[in-house]
């Protein structure tokens, strides 16, 4: 998805999904670990691992973010959400130690993203999880930032692997910017390439020529 | 708009009873490309630069046609005119990758505008904004909402499409002096504070806290 | 049952699936469009384009009278004799073999070597001698190196400011970021300078911003709501 010809929807990234967005679609099929408050009667096709036509309360199951959002409700106990283990505080102290040796993308690879998500759910931790969401993202971005700006004709995969989508991302901004200096510097600006639509078109007229 | 000499001018055929000449027109086109490239949200329409510049073009290439060709002068003015058509057409079309952007908001602003308020677009960009809406609409009908249970018919773009973000930082350079811009704080153990930009020196800062600079001509987004 | 934030009228776990469909629709069929540029974003072409409207000293062996043009006139040209022009005309003049460039005075390998030593003195970004000094030495010393004495000179010595410009620069941006600043003065940096880092520390600070928005709960208007 690095030279895209249309104007992608980027993710919402903070509590708000973006509805056009690719990213927060594949964000809203994340899996979060959930317990029934009540019975879910013939629901039970929604819990894989019983083979049963209800599911009773106090099922302890995954469900994905958007069905997990779609059934919570504040005031009315339906589900409850535990939290993924990498929000949890052992690892919240892992992060905030040094954030630079964590795999986000591992153990996201929409960390920040799911992390944000996950406030809609009210829990007495979703402070300390905002405050290391984003002292995580600080602490990381002088290594992104590095990793996108100096990656001249280098390797940089191992460190590209290691980043959270929405780092990945900001590292591909930060490699267009770099790339088109150097094309520039280099003078491959000024030569002019046939635009995709024409390229496409061609494309398609051979496919019409043949039978 | 604060230049009043386009309010009567900009219908009339005849650009030399404007107190601005050519060149500072082309610099204020200049300017409003610039602004509009990295201005988070769509600006007003200049559209009064626009119609200006497109009759010193038409002027001039209805002047070249009677040159004869080969002359050395006519070279020189062509490189000129194509130098300010890309900046004329670069200035269009972000106007309209930012519609499209933003089309359910745009049309939103535009309804809501009260009377007095001038339109943010020209009456084409207007036409542009309600057909790309209503293409979009119509489209996403035809290939997926039809087939849908009828309550998942409709969707609200004004929702599903993102608003603007006036908080984006921005670069800008100042060009008149401006005192007491008040920087709001950005966690809570910061405190606000006012800061004075001083003509010609370079800022980054949020777009929302210069908005009105912006419209106004005082700074300039670089 | 619950209303979300989504745009769906009637909002129920099925509609995701059908802005899948949507969006998947949307995407493809966008795909075919070609967009060079983006809003926020410029291309080096055009911040060099911004540069081929600076002047620059010219020496024509043409005789021409006085040109009107929109931006201004230029001329009268005489051989021999010095003229200011714009650089795309000295350019394209110097392509045809109608004049000699003359550069412009910091473009000389004395100046410019107590300018990278100054500039890798000082922590802050010094003056630089042209908010254009970069797209000019590209231009003038890909056209017209025959008119500047060391080139290759030069050419190393404005890299050289320029790395050490860019390397400052990356410092303060961090700083800028660890720090959560809301304002920073840039004087002396350049259009050029900054369009190299602009889309991804824009881009990062936008995401900082949400971050921190998460910080102050039901501040963000999009938020999960109670019906």
């Amino acid at each position: 998805m690095n030279m895209q010809s249309y104007f992608p929807v980027p993710p919402g990234v903070g509590m708000e999904e973006n509805f056009l967005s690719l990213d927060d679609i594949l964000l809203s099929h994340e899996r979060l670990p959930v317990r029934s408050d009540c019975a879910f009667p013939r629901l039970g096709f929604l819990e894989k691992s019983a083979d049963t036509q209800d599911i009773a309360e106090g099922t302890k199951m995954e469900l994905p973010l958007w069905l997990t959002k779609g059934l919570y409700e504040k005031k009315r106990k339906v589900v409850s959400v535990e939290l993924p283990k990498v929000y949890r505080e052992g690892w919240r102290t892992v992060f905030n130690a040094d954030p630079n040796v964590v795999d986000l993308h591992k153990m996201g690879p929409y960390y920040y993203s799911l992390g944000s998500q996950l406030l809609h759910f009210d829990s007495p931790e979703n402070p300390d999880i905002a405050q290391t969401l984003l002292q995580t993202f600080i602490g990381r971005f002088r290594r992104t930032m590095d990793s996108s700006q100096n990656a001249y004709n280098e390797d940089t995969s191992a460190v590209v692997e290691r980043l959270d989508s929405l780092e990945k991302g900001l590292f591909r901004s930060g490699q267009i910017g770099l790339n088109g200096f150097q094309s520039w510097e280099k003078g491959q600006a000024t030569q002019l390439t046939a635009s995709s639509l024409v390229l496409n078109y061609r494309k398609r007229k051979i496919t019409d020529i043949q039978p | 708009m604060s230049d009043t000499l386009f309010d009567d001018g900009s219908e009339q055929d005849d650009i030399q009873e404007d107190v601005m000449t050519p060149a500072e027109l082309i610099a204020k086109l200049e300017e409003a490309w610039l602004n509009e490239k990295f201005s988070p949200e769509l600006l007003e329409s200049r559209s009064e630069v626009v119609e200006c510049v497109m009759e010193q073009l038409t002027h001039m290439e209805a002047n070249l046609q009677r040159v004869k060709k080969g002359d050395a002068k006519a070279s020189v003015h062509r490189m000129e005119i194509d130098r300010i058509r890309f900046v004329l057409s670069s200035y269009l079309r972000s106007r309209l990758q930012k519609i499209e952007k933003f089309f359910p908001h745009v049309l939103e602003r535009e309804k809501s505008r009260g009377d007095s308020y001038p339109s943010l677009l020209s009456p084409e960009e207007f036409a542009f904004a309600k057909e790309y809406h209503a293409n979009t609409e119509s489209y996403l009908k035809a290939v997926a909402l039809k087939r849908m249970p009828p309550n998942l018919q409709t969707v609200d773009m004004l929702k599903a499409v993102p608003e603007p973000c006036l908080d984006s930082f921005v670069f800008l350079r100042v060009k008149e002096r401006q005192e007491n811009i008040l920087v709001e704080p950005e966690t809570d153990d910061q405190r606000e504070y006012v800061v004075d930009l001083e003509e010609g020196s370079q800022h980054l800062m949020r777009y929302r806290t210069i908005a009105p600079l912006v419209s106004s001509g005082a700074v300039q987004l670089i | 049952m619950t209303t979300s934030s989504g745009p769906w009228s009637d909002c129920m776990p099925a509609s995701l699936a059908a802005r899948e469909i949507l969006c998947v629709v949307n995407v493809r069929e966008k795909s075919h469009q070609t967009r060079p540029n983006q809003t926020n974003k410029m291309d080096p072409s055009e911040v060099e384009f911004l540069a081929e409207k600076e002047t620059v000293k010219i020496i024509p062996n043409f005789s021409l009278d006085k040109i009107f043009l929109i931006g201004g006139d230029l001329g009268p040209f005489n051989p021999g004799l010095p003229v200011d022009v714009p650089v795309w005309l000295a350019l394209n003049l110097k392509q045809r073999q109608k004049c000699r460039i003359v550069p412009p005075e910091w473009m000389e390998v004395e100046k410019l070597e107590d300018i990278r030593e100054q500039e890798r003195k000082e922590k802050t970004f010094t003056p630089v001698p042209s908010p254009y000094y970069m797209e000019l030495t590209k231009l003038l010393l890909n056209h017209a190196s025959d008119n500047i004495p060391k080139a290759d000179e030069i050419r190393t010595l404005v890299k050289d400011i320029w790395d050490t410009r860019i390397a400052k620069l990356r410092l303060s941006t961090d700083s800028f970021i660890s720090q959560q600043e809301a304002h920073a003065k840039l004087d002396n940096l350049t259009l050029m300078e900054i369009n190299t880092i602009r889309a991804f520390f824009l881009d990062s600070l936008n995401c900082m911003y949400k971050l921190r928005s998460n910080l102050q709960p039901g501040s963000s208007q999009g938020q999960f709501m109670d019906y």
